[in-house]
């Protein structure tokens, strides 16, 4: 199902799926610490592929968000002795008005412009982050974040697996939220933005209010997936608001595939097991990462999750007539 | 004798320039409430121009626009939609990709409040909503294609999308350009007979290079050229004008 | 800051700035010619780079360096181009976005394979090590080299624009592809031309580089960077905007890297999204 090129159900099978994935990842994988590491960049891709698959806007700034989401967590847990739960929500509003303020300016541009605007954008960041580094650790990052419990005094996160319950509730929650929106009335604007804005604009959407408002949400998911990533590690490592962050979202979403949410979840998987298990066998992995983006970029442009689904519905077919 | 009523929409001195370039120069026009309105003239004479600038999808670089009254010239197309303008497009610029059904949805939801930013439930499936499309399928003389790709039309089938689509907001006043581009003679007749009904409910403003229909159900005729208005007044006198039948050069007259 | 040393580094910055024209010159032509975004200009900066430290390894020589270098970097672009980018012309702009990144990437990637990851120094040619005295200061030579030598190239590529019958279309296509195709000629192969010698500049400029900052596989992505910022700011498809935007975001730069890096990286980037955000011409683009 192609929720984001069609719409579709909610719920429906794939959520199902990913549900039943998620509960069974940490048994499936070798480490729960890989399942938690995929399960944060599932969300972080996820801020890529909606705005891709459903907007049709290429944004090269969603590591820009990551980072603050990353950063804004780490500095409320180390700083100010927030519980988890407050520290991340707060880290993903922050991201949420941020990618709000910003999408303000560069939905006035289209096309190639709109996406070097985001570089800048996501170029700055990095140097912004540079500059502050009294507050941000420069070079070294922010280390030494604890994990108190979620609330004040309720659901410690001790040890691996509690840590990745919480993600993954969070990855899920945020996966419900993204379908949602696909087979809503407010998903079915962007549609048409996304076909016609020209159109869309003659039938009287305001369509720069519609973009900022998914740039906005958007943000809001990459941040979420930082501020995910520093409960995670424990600390902010400088790349998460480098370039090769936002490089990498894109990498994931398209991989993936950009038509359905569940893409974002492929393809975070795809490349986190193959930087897993590649890395140590070739450390030059991402030369087949770039072949297999240019593959599917010329050849299968729905990416993994689009292809199996098309598979599947020819599969049926087949079945059908047979 | 009692006074005319005043115009639904009027233009008055519209200019619009494109570097040196001087699309539109002076251009001044009312359409009064319930009229059928057509613009002709000549390729290149500025029809589409003009539409842009009155339905907001372009600002005029002097000259104001007023709707009922009310000044309107730099309001963007999409507010100019919820004071009740639509149009559809010469080219036809329907979103392919999606369901028949799901075009007319999407003209019938922008103007429904605040649906449009409801994302905590599916699309609206109260049956009022789904009355008003399969009305407007029945209008178009598409109910049985309404699940079908928009781009797998047939060209006159994407033409009465068109329409549909900027009828489906209910407008008070709707702008028509060339709606009857490269449609067959039965598709002529019909789309005709539908523009003709519309007025006097609604108000029409239409483009259309075709003279026949035009002078049938044209209440009043503006005509163009070279961005500038040559001549105005009902189908009889503007067939009569020597200086519309040299614009033309007797084509289609 | 003293007045010597604001000078040298005006002098840097102008050395550096029109390093930054000759990468960005193809980039701006071929966008502006062919609307085509292509994001592996970098990578023909960092292989001609890395191709004059392997000639320096091997025989001393500078020159050699220069001929090389953007030699394979003009070849590399051909093999691109005829391989794999003109498929995607008739594809959305985000399509040649993915594509020509993922070709970025294989190169970073080959060449880290190849070498290793770490910075290499590339030494100044014998002839250039010393020192040159401007009246009251003084200056490296190899600097004053780089300036010269890229001048040069400037005005000779300024001359075929002007004077060639290979500029006057290029000039043109930059304005209106369609209405050099309906004069008959053949915009494929003067695109081909172009990202040739939009691909051997790049070249150029990472082998006079090369010397002054050493080379490592990043070298490649903050060169596209650059060579965006240099763009937009110049205006797309214009060579004299280049020239201005290398020329200012390269003294900006330098000048800003003595008391405060980290700002004159930021100021470069927000000058990018303020020129995108004003006036997406540029300072020298068509509107």
């Amino acid at each position: 199902m192609s929720a984001f090129r069609e719409g579709g159900h909610f719920p429906d099978g794939t959520t199902l799926g990913v549900g039943a994935a998620l509960v069974a990842l940490p048994f499936l994988l070798p480490s729960v610490t890989l399942a938690s590491e995929l399960v944060v960049f599932a969300v972080a891709t996820l801020s890529c592929t909606f705005l891709l698959g459903l907007v049709g806007l290429l944004s090269f700034g969603q590591g820009l968000f990551f980072g603050l989401g990353a950063y804004v967590s780490g500095v409320l847990l180390r700083e100010h002795g927030l519980g988890t739960l407050p520290a991340v929500a707060a880290a993903a509003g922050f991201s949420f008005l941020a990618a709000g303020l910003l999408a303000f300016l560069a939905v006035r541009r289209q096309g190639v412009y709109f996406v070097m605007l985001t570089l800048a954008f996501a170029q700055m960041g990095y140097f912004a982050m540079l500059a502050l580094k009294d507050v941000t650790g420069g070079e070294n990052g922010l280390t030494g974040v604890p994990r108190p419990p979620l609330l004040a005094g309720a659901g410690t996160l001790s040890g691996p697996e509690a840590v990745y319950a919480f993600l993954a509730g969070l990855a899920f929650a945020a996966y419900l939220l993204v379908q949602r929106i696909g087979c809503s009335p407010f998903g079915s604007v962007l549609r048409a933005i996304r076909q016609n804005e020209a159109r869309a604009e003659a039938l009287g959407y305001d369509t720069r209010r519609f973009k900022i408002a998914a740039f906005a949400l958007a943000g809001l998911l990459a941040g979420l997936a930082g501020a995910m990533h520093t409960v995670f590690l424990g600390f902010v490592p400088p790349n998460a608001i480098e370039l090769e962050m936002s490089e990498r979202l894109i990498i994931m979403a398209i991989i993936g595939g950009a038509g359905a949410p569940a893409g974002a979840f492929v393809g975070a998987g795809f490349y986190v097991l193959m930087a897993d298990w590649l890395s140590t066998l070739w450390p030059r992995w991402l030369m087949l990462i770039g072949v297999l983006l240019i593959a599917i970029v010329l050849f299968l442009r729905e990416g993994v999750w689009g292809g199996a689904m098309l598979l599947l519905a020819r599969l049926r077919r087949a079945r059908r007539r047979g | 004798m009692a006074e005319a009523p005043p115009p639904l929409l009027a233009a008055r001195g519209l200019g619009v320039r494109f570097g040196d370039f001087r699309a539109l120069s002076e251009v001044t026009l009312e359409v009064a409430a319930g009229a059928l309105h057509a613009i002709i003239g000549p390729n290149g004479a500025g029809k589409t121009t003009l539409f842009n600038v009155l339905t907001g999808r372009l600002r005029p670089s002097e000259g104001i626009v007023t709707l009922a009254g009310r000044d309107v010239t730099r309001l963007p197309a999409h507010r100019r939609v919820h004071l009740g303008m639509a149009r559809s497009f010469q080219v036809t610029n329907i979103f392919a990709d999606l369901t028949v059904a799901e075009n007319l949805r999407l003209a019938i939801q922008a103007v429904d409040g605040w649906e449009p930013w409801v994302f905590w439930r599916g699309r609206s499936a109260l049956p009022a909503a789904a009355g008003r499309v399969e009305a407007l399928l029945e209008e178009a003389g598409l109910a049985s294609r309404a699940a079908w790709r928009a781009g797998d039309l047939s060209h006159g089938g994407q033409r009465a999308l068109e329409i549909g689509m900027a009828l489906a907001a209910d407008p008070r006043i709707v702008f028509l350009d060339e709606p009857l581009a490269g449609m067959g003679i039965d598709d002529v007749h019909r789309t005709k007979e539908l523009i003709h009904n519309l007025v006097p409910a609604r108000t029409v403003v239409l483009i259309e290079h075709n003279m026949r229909v035009v002078l049938d159900i044209a209440d009043r005729i503006t005509v163009l050229a070279q961005g500038r208005p040559i001549a105005e007044g009902p189908p009889a006198a503007i067939r009569a004008n020597a200086a519309v039948r040299d614009a033309y050069l007797g084509s289609g007259m | 800051m003293s007045g010597q040393v604001l000078v040298f580094q005006v002098l840097n910055g102008l050395g550096i700035g029109m390093i930054y024209f000759l990468l960005s010159v193809g980039l701006t032509m071929i966008f502006g010619l062919m609307r085509f975004v292509n994001f592996a200009h970098g990578a023909l900066y960092l292989v001609a780079a890395y191709v004059a430290y392997v000639v320096s390894l091997l025989t001393g020589s500078m020159l050699w360096a220069l001929l090389v270098g953007p030699l394979a970097s003009a070849l590399l672009a051909v093999a691109a181009e005829r391989l794999l980018l003109r498929r995607t012309y008739s594809m959305p702009h985000e399509a040649q976005i993915l594509v020509t990144f993922a070709v970025a990437l294989i190169v970073q990637e080959v060449v880290i394979l190849l070498f290793d990851p770490l910075a290499k120094n590339v030494p100044v040619p014998d002839f250039l090590s010393g020192i040159v005295f401007l009246g009251p200061f003084v200056y490296p030579a190899y600097r004053l080299a780089v300036v010269a030598v890229s001048a040069a190239v400037a005005l000779l590529l300024w001359l075929a624009l002007e004077r060639t019958r290979f500029g006057a279309i290029l000039r043109a296509g930059s304005e209106s592809t369609e209405m050099v195709s309906l004069l008959g000629i053949n915009v494929h192969r003067v695109f081909l031309g172009a990202f040739a010698l939009g691909g051997a500049l790049a070249g150029l400029a990472g082998a006079l580089a090369a010397p002054l900052r050493g080379v490592e596989p990043f070298m490649g992505l903050e060169a596209l960077g650059i060579a965006f910022v240099v763009v937009v700011v110049g205006g797309i498809g214009s060579f004299t905007g280049a020239l201005l935007g290398g020329l200012l975001i390269g003294v900006v730069q330098s000048v800003m890297s003595s008391f405060w890096p980290e700002g004159a990286r930021l100021m470069i980037y927000g000058a990018m999204a303020l020129v995108l955000l004003a006036r997406p011409a540029g300072l020298m683009g068509r509107a």
